[in-house]
């Protein structure tokens, strides 16, 4: 019995029964393509979820002022804390764990630009926080060391804001009033997109000033020093994230005169951890072990189909002994059909698995999609290992299927079978 | 030289779930390489149990058989496929043919389990329809071809492995007697090229053409008549 003729009687058998086969390989079309199409919708998922987060910035944590916790402290020591160009100076030169950092200063204040007038969240950003926040320029140019170093009132627009504040006829070189002072449009940024870790508003809403203009012109009213709003981190490796937030808290707590291990006196968040937080992998193990099981009834349907394919051949069984074929002849001939089955199953279901992630993917479908929802819709991704898995799904459920058919098939007692009419 | 066939107080029991069916009752017999025997007996005598013992398709309860040099006691089944493949050619007394090949692939059957290549195979095959005048029907299915024509398939798929021991259920049972005496003619002709030859016949006419005739009755060898030709 070769490979091929196995083959042949499979089809047959698959022919002789239409409707039973399309039930049965049903099972397994769906199973498999479901097994491929969600392998890869959560692989999809990942990568979109890691994007959205790295939109807010790469490898970032983001340091806030906090109050000094109870633990720690007695109530009445309630300090205000906050950081200064001292902690950026410090971490910049003890932290090995960090690539880079810079402060920023925030504030949301009325923006204009000729009978426009919005709220709008105005950043003071430095070289460094660009990089950082890895936000290219569209068009001008970006906020330099010198527009810093001489306090211009220069302005850098968010992608959306350029077109809420400034319509269709500003640009670079108009002029708009911020909290009443007069700032130069000097770049537009690209777009970010929709972040999945921001604080205040998106990227694409933003304007961004000069670190020392921002500070100069909007000063802390509680204390006489340059108040940092927040400050920006980012680190080498991804996978050292909790140790570099050990030892920026360390350097920054020395100065703050706060323990190095009060989370509430230096309050740390990392998209990179907030990611890691989400159970995809566990929601999609759910997924994926429910298209194991669809794939496990369609094995069943096979297995009785098998089964019935045994009985009905009895005779050609014992015939087949009869002329000379050994037991594992026997076993063989059966175990290739089933695999002769459960591979046109599995291949069907590959291809329309496959079909359905390359169509979703595909840019041509997804371009019709506005672009603030197409950031958050995974573009699922096609990958080895979905197909990996489906087949050696597949070779289980043939092994399981095919055993018990070919088993019996095998110990058919030829003299017995040939007696029959 | 050994003799093709040695069968020495050979027994074979059924085991049903409310009887317990005592079908050969100490069989002994010898058949010399190249004889041609006919077996005679009435329905339910036990001819067909006898004949599946020496074909290797079923084991007695007790007793010992040997096929030439070989004892068939304790061999397993393996041994008995390769002995069935390559030594036997069996003509089953409802000719057995699967309906789903045609004619052709019917008789190459028996060469498809000896690893014999494809085309030759076919050419083997053939070759056997063409002893039985039956290769102008190579690509019919049994269901296309007359009584006759199937008995004929069925004798091709025993002679295509070109076995020493050729052993025939009832071959001209469903046939008119011109048929069967073609049938019977063939098998002649097969036993002259060398084969042994055993039949199992309730024609009397046909049991009278061999030059040994057994007779067998409830399980018991009851007459062995030989006759000069
Ligand atoms: N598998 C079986 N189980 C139980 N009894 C059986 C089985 N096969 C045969 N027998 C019995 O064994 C006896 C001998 O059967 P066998 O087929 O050898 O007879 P036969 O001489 O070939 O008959 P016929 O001329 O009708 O073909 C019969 O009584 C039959 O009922
Ligand atoms: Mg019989």
């Amino acid at each position: 019995m070769t490979s091929l003729e196995a083959i042949r009687q499979a089809a047959r058998l698959l022919i002789a029964h239409p409707m039973r086969s399309m039930l049965t390989l049903f099972g397994l079309v769906w199973g498999t393509a479901a097994v491929i199409f969600l392998q890869s919708w959560g692989a999809g998922l990942q990568i979109m979820l890691q994007d959205a987060f790295d939109r807010a910035g790469k490898n970032m944590i983001q340091i806030f002022p906090g109050g000094v916790s109870e633990e720690f402290s007695p109530a009445f020591d309630r300090r205000f804390l906050f950081y200064t160009q001292e902690d950026v100076d410090n971490v910049r030169a003890r932290a090995k764990e960090v690539e880079r950092i810079a402060g920023e200063a925030r504030r949301f204040m009325a923006s204009a630009y000729g009978q426009t007038a919005l709220n709008t969240d105005v950043r003071g950003v430095e070289p460094d926080g660009i990089a950082i926040r890895g936000v290219h320029i569209a068009s001008g140019r970006p906020i330099r060391r010198t527009d810093v170093d001489h306090r211009r009132r220069v302005v850098v627009v968010g992608h959306d804001a350029r077109r809420n504040l400034l319509g269709l006829q500003g640009g670079i070189g108009s002029w708009v009033r911020l909290d009443g002072n007069p700032f130069q449009v000097i770049g537009i940024l690209e777009r970010v997109g929709t972040q999945l870790s921001r604080d205040g508003e998106e990227i694409d809403d933003q304007l961004w000033v000069p670190l020392s203009t921002h500070l100069a012109l909007w000063p802390n009213e509680l204390v006489d020093e340059e108040v940092l709003s927040a400050l920006l981190v980012r680190v080498h490796d991804r996978k050292r994230i909790a140790e570099a937030k050990l030892e920026v808290r360390a350097i920054i707590a020395e100065r703050l005169r706060v323990s190095p291990t009060d989370e509430e006196a230096i309050p740390m968040f990392s998209p990179v951890e907030m990611l890691e937080n989400i159970p995809i992998d566990e929601q999609n193990g759910v997924a994926v072990l429910i298209a194991v099981t669809i794939l496990a009834i369609g094995g069943i349907g096979i297995l009785s189909m098998m089964l019935d394919s045994v009985r009905e051949r009895r005779a050609e069984i014992g015939m087949r002994l009869a002329v000379g074929a050994r037991r594992r002849d026997i076993t063989r001939q059966f175990f290739l059909e089933t695999f002769g089955i459960v591979g046109l199953g599995g291949l069907i279901g590959v291809a329309i698995g496959s079909g359905g992630v390359l169509l979703l993917a595909a840019e041509s479908l997804r371009s019709g999609i506005p672009e603030d929802q197409r950031d958050l819709l995974p573009v699922p991704q096609l990958s080895l290992e979905a197909i990996v898995l489906a087949a050696g799904v597949m070779i289980v459920v043939g092994l399981l299927a095919g055993l018990i058919p070919a088993w019996r098939a095998a110990r058919i007692d030829p003299a017995e079978t040939l007696r029959a009419d | 030289m050994s003799a093709a066939i040695a069968l020495e107080a050979v027994h074979k029991h059924y085991e049903t779930g409310h009887a317990d069916v005592h079908a050969l009752r100490g069989i002994d017999l010898v058949i010399e390489r190249g004889e041609w025997v006919s077996i005679m007996g009435p329905s339910g005598s036990g001819k067909t149990t006898l004949l599946e013992i020496l074909g290797c398709l079923s084991q007695p309860s007790s007793g010992r058989v040997r096929l030439g040099d070989v004892a068939l006691e304790g061999a397993n089944s393996d041994a008995l496929a390769a002995i069935r493949g390559r030594e036997i050619g069996f003509v089953f007394q409802a000719f057995n043919l699967l309906p789903r090949l045609t004619l052709e692939e019917n008789v190459a059957l028996p060469l498809l389990y000896q690893r014999v290549p494809r085309a030759e195979r076919r050419e083997r095959a053939i070759e056997a329809l063409r002893r039985v005048q039956l290769d102008h029907r190579a690509e019919h299915r049994p269901a296309e071809a007359s009584g006759g024509e199937r008995q004929r398939a069925a004798i091709a798929r025993a002679l295509v492995n070109r076995p020493s021991l050729i052993l025939a259920d009832e071959p001209t049972g469903n046939l008119d007697t011109v048929r069967g005496q073609e049938i019977l003619g063939l098998m002649e002709e097969i036993h002259q090229a060398g084969a042994t030859l055993v039949i199992v016949t309730h024609d009397p006419g046909i049991g009278a053409q061999a030059p040994r005739c057994l007779k067998i009755q409830d399980g018991e060898l009851v007459a062995d008549d030989r006759r000069p030709r």
